[in-house]
């Protein structure tokens, strides 16, 4: 019989794993802003080595698989330089570089759809490159940017699941255990997915009602 | 003309790839002047401008800002670029900014005005151009003549040495020309220095105190519009006015 009583026995195990998932998505997803914002900056304006060196970064994170990049870190670079860290640690530096390198490409596309000619303009006006960066050209892409920037975060908010196999008590993990305790497999699991999709999709809909306020009449709407 | 040199070109020389555009053109702008290029497509007059306005340097040749070298020694270029003003070809208005954002930006991030005090001047520079009442809006909420009326307050606002326009009307309608040309008009009476991009011949006539005919990457001929309208020296600016003055019925 399918029935969710249970459940409240562990509510606190729940609510504990799903704090740590926000928490991991928050890093992943501030950390990963950070990191691709900078990654972004360089693919477009620096020199050759520059972009060289930062797409052969994008193509390791987006060309392995993230419970890899996971292990490698939680387990790998301590074996390799005898530094230990926790699981949450290594999971969220592998979260932030792994999201970095897919917003990069988001925040690319988004700096490249500022019109050059504001560029030469700003430059008329005696601003200088840092000042063009910071007034004109990142207040407008971080604005073109969030429609593309949503899916990066529905997609790592699920992705943070993949961190129980370095044993990160986050919501998927706690299912399992809940799930393993009860023998209740079904039940369990699928709690656990409403969780995920009721979070989701009321974080989805904030994030829309963010963009209509901040958006700008005649802004990323031709492009 | 008398006064002081504000900004001069000499021996300018630009080379993209194996293109020259620009062979060694001498020019020189003084204060209170307004001169006035003309010329085919292709001649140089654009970049030729955004050289002279700093965007981009030259292969070879000068310019002289007041008479300092701009490029020789350790000048602040950034310094200079807010002493020219310029006014592009397409309107190239800040799209996330107001009307009034757009010409406060330079105030405020440049020569460092407090808000409030930016605030004013930029209020005040949109009514030089009639746009008091659209200060509110958007580059997208405005016309393309009212957007390079904001362009122009922008750099008007700046307090500059000299601006130079770069066919500014060459992307509007008729009407909406006229609203652009006005207003230039009426900065040139004021004493405004200005180098002028343009093939409104009607306005070249009214204010310039020169008009110099560019071809191939060199300026052929300078002259006040009395004579270059009427009868000027080289044979080729001669064929191209005649064109030109054609679609106007005469003057």
């Amino acid at each position: 019989m399918l029935g969710f009583g249970y459940l409240s026995y562990w509510t606190r195990f729940i609510v504990e794993g799903f704090i740590v998932t926000l928490e991991m998505t928050a890093l992943g997803l501030s950390g990963g802003f950070i990191i691709g914002s900078l990654l972004a900056l360089g693919d477009v304006y620096g020199g050759k080595l520059t972009r060289i060196l930062i797409n052969t970064y994008v193509e390791f994170f987006r060309g392995s698989p993230l419970i890899i990049q996971l292990l490698l870190f939680y387990y790998g670079i301590p074996a390799l330089t005898n530094y230990r860290w926790s699981a949450f640690t290594a999971g969220a530096l592998a979260l932030m570089l792994n999201s970095g390198a897919y917003q990069k490409g988001y925040l690319k596309g988004a700096i490249e759809a500022v019109p050059k000619d504001q560029l030469l303009a700003a430059k008329s006006l005696g601003l200088s490159f840092r000042q063009t960066l910071a007034y004109i050209v990142l207040p407008q892409a971080y604005r073109i940017v969030i429609p593309a920037w949503t899916n990066e975060f529905v997609s790592l908010g699920k992705s943070t699941a993949a961190l129980l196999i370095i044993g990160v008590r986050e919501l998927t993990s706690v299912g399992q255990t809940i799930s393993s305790l009860t023998f209740r497999p079904f039940d369990t699991y699928l709690a656990i997915a409403v969780i995920y999709f009721v979070w989701i999709y009321l974080s989805l809909k904030l994030t829309e009602y963010v963009y209509d306020r901040l958006k700008i009449p005649g802004l990323g709407e031709s492009i | 003309m008398s006064g002081e040199i504000i900004l001069e070109g000499k021996g300018l020389w630009k080379r993209y790839g194996s293109l020259d555009v620009l062979k060694g053109v001498d020019i020189s702008v003084r204060k209170g002047e307004t001169k006035v290029i003309i010329g085919p497509s292709g001649s140089g007059k654009s970049t030729l401008l955004r050289i002279l306005g700093l965007l981009e340097p030259p292969t070879k040749g000068e310019i002289y800002f007041r008479g300092e070298n701009v490029y020789a020694g350790n000048l602040n270029l950034n310094r200079i670029r807010a002493k020219i003003g310029f006014v592009f070809q397409e309107p190239s208005l800040f799209r996330h900014l107001t009307a009034l954002g757009n010409v406060k930006l330079g105030l405020k991030h440049v020569l460092k005005m407090k808000d409030e005090e930016a605030e004013k001047k930029a209020m005040e520079m949109l009514r030089l151009v009639h746009l008091e009442e659209w200060a509110d809006h958007y580059p997208a909420q405005l016309s393309g003549g009212q957007q390079q009326r904001v362009g122009i307050a922008r750099a008007l606002a700046m307090d500059p040495d000299i601006i130079l326009f770069d066919e500014p009307t060459a992307s509007l309608d008729i009407e909406l020309t006229w609203e652009v040309i006005e207003v230039m008009e009426e900065l040139a009476r004021k004493g405004i220095t200005m180098l002028v991009v343009t093939h409104e011949i009607p306005f070249a006539k009214e204010v310039a105190d020169e008009i110099c005919f560019m071809e191939e990457g060199l300026i052929k001929e300078c002259a006040p519009p009395e004579i270059m309208l009427r009868n000027p020296k080289t044979p080729r600016a001669r064929s191209f006015l005649k064109r030109l003055l054609g679609a106007y019925g005469g003057i």
